[in-house]
């Protein structure tokens, strides 16, 4: 056993892996195993670096990550990480079984699918695309690469952290993501922002004008000026709730929504009630 | 629109779609490029008007901002919507109420085309299992990149066509809608946003006090008329009381 060699990995093998699965893991997603064939070629690519010329055990290892695999690919890069991380040691001799590596593959990816999809499509991109989309209410062209710049810059750094944190620390790593309390409040801070943000971008995005005129002789009422002199944008922010309460209370679909919508600016449009 | 604006369309449409490799995958593609804004970005550089790609693309993002993608099961195809969507409303000549309203069709087009790439690549994953078992591991390895073909296909091909094909008819379309049909339109679309962004609030908001927040927002435009950095600047504040706050409480 060649214990005399603490560091498992080289580096090179290490970011050699971590660019392959960001790369491809989605690549040939599919109904029945998912991410699977990402992690395959992951293990694939590093093969020589763990099994040097034992063809047998390089293909053995491959064998045992044609399962199913899904997770978040990129906060849940983790995950590859440990896995890759675990395999390092099993080949340098270590007491780790094949049902102990998917075991924990398996138990890892549910929780870093959920953590992943909430705080990556669910917090960061749309708080940094509601920011982008007030920095261009004109077409600026400033917005999008405000998104591109912060969005990667946050993101390249955190994964390769993520993956290499993955890889050395093995499965402990995953207890110290999951339990640690700094992560929930970091979410709640970012959720703030969000909110008063995406409370922003509503009213610069969204309208509801109130055409009705009320017209008798001389005097003349309009609705409209009216309603927005009592608060600005009004009309957007009741339309807001509605929408709040018929989608999130209610549980009403996207669809039945937009149709809902649809149906109100037809019958707005004819009774004059809404205006362009 | 020439045939290398349609190709480049196909090509940009493809590396930015949601199982793309080429841009580190998701990272670069589906969450940068992919998102309409960016991609409206990209499409007013390919067409020759940044401005009104933008403009276009923050409209489509609006509706499709509070869109997550978990574990392979696809509400709405963002990628179709923006990358046919935008261009043909442009090329039209038209509003960013076209550019939604060829965005939701479009959407739900892409969703087939999602499960067909990813019905028609369980061939490539038990491709992958014989290879492993026949030994060929360096073949094995390569799975992914040849299976991309698969996504590929589904992408580039329908992007580069229906942009190629149907610019003149969607042109000639728009030109005879009436008025009343472009104007119910337009009061439909300046409503759209508002589905986008509360299906964010319904992931974001936890009590319905939270949604002082979100009106404290909303007035710091609409009364305030303040520009994005000094709303995110606030916003940072009020995070950062809370995070103090918080901590405090649990120390105690």
């Amino acid at each position: 056993m060649s214990t005399e060699n603490k560091q498992l990995l080289s580096k090179k093998a290490i970011r050699r892996a971590y660019w392959d699965w960001m790369f491809w893991n989605l690549s040939v997603q599919n109904f029945e195993r998912m991410e699977g064939p990402g992690i395959v070629k992951m293990l694939a690519d590093v093969r020589e670096e763990l099994y040097p010329n034992d063809v047998k055990a390089q293909q053995e290892m491959m064998q045992r990550h044609t399962i199913f695999f899904n997770t978040e690919p990129f906060l849940g890069c983790i995950v590859p990480g440990i896995v890759l991380g675990m395999e390092a040691e099993k080949a340098r001799g270590g007491d780790v079984s094949e049902e102990f590596i998917n075991a924990i593959k398996t138990a890892l990816m549910g929780p870093f699918a959920g953590i992943g999809d909430s705080l990556l499509p669910g917090t960061l991109c749309p708080i940094l695309l509601s920011i982008a989309m007030g920095l261009s209410k004109n077409g600026e062209i400033t917005g999008p690469l405000f998104y591109i710049f912060v969005f990667l810059g946050i993101m390249l750094p955190l994964t390769w952290f993520l993956f290499n944190y993955g890889c050395k620390a093995g499965a402990n790593a995953a207890q110290m993501v999951l339990a640690n309390g700094i992560k929930d409040k970091v979410t709640k801070a970012a959720e703030i922002i969000g909110l008063v943000v995406v409370g922003a971008v509503t009213a610069s995005y969204a309208k509801v004008n109130i055409g009705f005129v009320y017209a008798s002789g001389k005097m003349k009422i309009d609705l409209n000026s009216i309603i927005n002199s009592i608060l600005p944008g009004l009309p957007v922010l009741l339309t807001a709730f509605l929408g709040y309460y018929l989608m999130v209370k209610k549980k009403w679909s996207v669809n039945r929504m937009m149709l809902f919508f649809l149906i109100v600016a037809i019958i707005g449009y004819v009774t004059t009630i809404l205006a362009v | 629109m020439s045939l290398i604006q349609a190709l480049l369309l196909g090509l940009f449409g493809w590396m930015s779609s949601i199982y793309s490799p080429v841009l580190i995958s998701g990272l670069g593609g589906w969450y940068t490029l992919g998102r309409p804004l960016v991609s409206g970005m990209v499409i007013g550089i390919i067409l020759g008007d940044v401005k009104t790609g933008i403009i276009l693309g923050a409209a489509v993002q609006a509706l499709y901002i509070g869109l997550v993608t978990p574990g392979g099961t696809m509400p709405a195809d963002v990628n179709y919507a923006a990358w046919i969507g935008i261009p043909l409303a442009m090329v039209a000549g038209a509003g960013k109420e076209y550019a939604l309203a060829l965005a939701v069709p479009l959407s739900f087009l892409g969703v087939a085309a999602v499960y067909s790439t990813v019905a028609i690549n369980l061939y490539f994953v038990h491709r992958q299992d014989h290879l492993i078992d026949e030994g060929k591991l360096a073949q094995a390895a390569r799975i992914p990149m040849v299976g991309q073909i698969t996504n590929f296909v589904f992408r580039f091909t329908p992007i580069f066509l229906i942009n190629f094909l149907g610019a003149d008819v969607v042109t000639e379309i728009v030109k005879v809608i009436p008025q009343w049909f472009t104007d119910i339109l337009q009061i439909f679309a300046s409503m759209l946003p508002i589905v986008g962004f509360t299906l964010l609030l319904k992931m974001i908001v936890k009590s319905n006090f939270d949604l002082l927040f979100f009106v404290f927002g909303f007035i710091m435009v609409s009364v305030g008329g303040l520009s994005m950095i000094p709303i995110v600047i606030v916003a940072s504040v009020l995070a950062y009381i809370d995070f103090k706050y918080s901590k405090d409480k649990e120390a105690a």
